[in-house]
């Protein structure tokens, strides 16, 4: 680096009410950067060609953004594992989630494009399209005028459990149970901020987006649009608050959005528009990502033109308790412990398998708890004899479903809900 | 607790570091063009731990296209296909050969541009997500160390003398090849 920008930083990262291409032309994008003089400086900078300072970091850190190595310092790193660093992301093993709330430092991680430094003060949330009355509200405004909840709900990425497919689709390597996690989150009510705005009889689906931007500036914003259905639903929120502490950086500050028991894209982080739409939003993250055929094909296949969006989870569990390869005595208890959950509905029972999916026996269920929480189950084992013993756990949900054993292929590798197997060591 | 914590994170992230530069994609033709026009946006451990059918490769790049990435030549786009469905690809992968594309040639420096990738950001005379050569030439005639340091950072890459997007690192050319493009690109002045 032989200098630094003498001139003021420009305005890219103020949040104010900024025209947002909901058509998604490149143009209009590249325009919006440009006009505010970010990314591309169109007029030439005054500049000192000097030897540049030694780097403090070894990445190259874009201004207005937050360094990975900032961000993972909220992170607990005894845990904690990084699957990419452009994009950042990450999440925790199965055994360390042996938690009733996940807590922050092992939240999942993911990123499509930069974490973007927002100044709260000046964010803003813009509430436009099919609505009787576009809102703009400060981040105060909004928690002032709107009445305040706190839930507990999963948050799960789509490509979470990705590695259990075979073969390997391309994305970010989640294994079998990585890419989620149920903290608790405090925020306002979307309905409430939309029906504020009045929203028109025609509208479909409200898309949001988020002030995330990447490494160049041809790069297309993350928008993604939900269902009116879902919006309204009352779990459906605008987030500012994670386990009662402002949301980091990195998972959405100042304000995001939170839609339980989604694929986690819906969930835009960094929101500062809101649109609501007469149809689903166009865009790549829309018709060419977060994308599911609508009948299984063929390991290997490519996505089927018919494919849909990705919505609700399907019914999920994980054992968090005992680790993998823990080492124990016969008569010794084990006590096997988890976490059931499901995108649209209830978790119903839960079973364990001692023999590989032969059989299977009934789980005590924790009391059930928020609607879009995961629910604990235990099971206690005490072993005969010495050698290794697997534990499958199987959950079902109200409407009957249940995990397969091996999820059905998709090209670009979503919603792996596979039984999850933990073995141990019995020892005489 | 929160200080192991960081000092872990420092740690971990060092070691990411070296991991990152240690891992590149196997040397075969059109490797170089490869690594050049998608380390611009994302690490190359998003090729190296794939292993996809030529369909999917297809898929992926376009996707790519979808999400912005800066515009390929068709004559690009087929190298870069190539390369992936045979050295990434679901059947086992052909030993490491030479970069064909990154080798020597009747314009060198040409060659060089083309296997780097420097003219998917670079034009002699426009700027495109670069500043064009012909300015930084004469931003830095009267500089006599210019051609020294500009070598060393087209290897090294980084960000902040143009703006803010950040230039890819180019680790793989050498010292020499970066020096004779740093005189080259010095020599464009208007």
């Amino acid at each position: 680096m032989f200098s630094t920008l003498g001139a003021p930083r420009p305005a890219r990262r103020e949040h104010k009410a900024k025209e947002v291409p909901m058509d998604e032309s490149r143009r209009s994008f590249l325009a919006r950067v440009a006009g505010t003089g970010a990314i591309v400086a169109l007029a030439d900078p005054p500049l000192v060609f000097a030897q540049a300072p030694a780097p403090a970091a070894p990445e190259p850190v874009i201004p207005g953004t937050v360094s990975n190595a900032d961000v993972l310092k909220g992170k607990d790193m005894s845990v904690f594992k990084v699957h990419s660093e452009r994009p950042l992301t990450g999440s925790v093993p199965a055994e360390a989630h042996d938690f009733d709330v996940t807590p922050t430092e092992r939240m999942f991680i993911r990123n499509n494009l930069l974490t973007p430094d927002i100044d709260a003060a000046q964010h803003k949330l813009t509430i436009k399209g099919l609505v009787d009355k576009e809102l703009t509200l400060s981040v105060d405004e909004l928690k002032r005028t709107f009445k305040a909840v706190t839930l507990q709900a999963m948050l799960e990425c789509a490509g979470s459990g990705r590695t259990g497919f075979q073969p390997t689709p391309r994305g970010t390597p989640w294994s079998p149970t990585g890419g989620m996690g149920c903290p608790k989150w405090t925020g306002v009510r979307l309905a409430d901020v939309l029906r504020a705005a009045g929203v028109k009889a025609n509208a479909v689906h409200v898309a949001g987006q988020g002030a995330d931007f990447g490494a160049v500036p041809t790069l297309a914003p993350v928008i993604r649009s939900i269902p009116m259905s879902k919006a309204m639903e009352e779990n459906t929120l605008i987030a500012w608050d994670m386990n009662g502490a402002p949301l980091p950086k990195v998972h959405g500050y100042p304000i995001r959005l939170l839609v339980p028991g989604w694929a986690g894209s819906a969930s835009t982080k960094w929101l500062h528009t809101l649109t609501v739409l007469d149809a689903p939003f166009k865009g790549t993250y829309m018709d060419d990502s977060y994308r599911i055929p609508r009948y299984p094909v063929a390991p290997g296949e490519r996505m089927p033109k018919d494919a849909v969006s990705t919505e609700a989870w399907p019914v999920k569990s994980m054992i968090t308790a005992p680790a993998p390869n823990a080492k124990f005595r016969v008569g010794e208890p084990i006590l096997v412990r988890g976490k059931a959950w499901v995108g649209d509905g209830a978790i119903e029972r839960v079973e364990v398998s001692l023999d590989e999916g032969v059989t299977w026996q009934a789980a005590q269920l924790d009391p059930r708890g928020d609607k879009y929480a995961w629910r604990g189950f235990r099971f206690l084992h005490r072993p005969q004899r010495p050698g290794y013993q697997t534990f499958l756990a199987r959950a079902w949900d109200d409407k009957g479903n249940a995990q397969p054993l091996v999820s059905p292929w998709n090209p670009l590798g979503y919603f792996w809900n596979g039984v999850h197997r933990v073995g141990v060591t019995v020892e005489a | 607790m929160r200080a192991v914590g960081i000092l872990t994170a420092v740690a971990a992230l060092a070691a990411l570091a070296t991991a990152a530069e240690a891992r590149e994609l196997t040397s075969g033709p059109g490797a170089g063009l490869t690594t050049a026009r998608c380390a611009i946006c994302h690490d190359l451990e998003h090729i190296l731990r794939s292993r996809l059918s030529r369909g999917e490769w297809e898929d992926v790049l376009a996707n790519m296209r979808q999400r912005g990435m800066p515009p390929l030549a068709d004559s690009e786009q087929r190298v870069i296909l190539d390369y992936l469905a045979a050295y990434y690809g679901r059947d086992p992968a052909p030993a490491p050969a030479p970069d064909t594309h990154a080798a020597g040639g009747a314009d060198p420096v040409a060659k060089m541009l083309d296997a780097n990738a420097c003219n998917g950001c670079h034009t002699v005379d426009r700027k495109l997500v670069g500043p064009a050569f012909r300015d930084i030439a004469a931003k830095y005639a009267a500089d006599a160390g210019a051609a020294a340091r500009l070598a060393a950072k087209i290897r090294s890459g980084g960000a902040g003398a143009w703006g803010d997007v950040p230039m890819p690192p180019n680790p793989k050319l050498s010292e020499a090849d970066a020096l004779s493009l740093a005189r080259w690109v010095l020599d464009r002045k208007p």
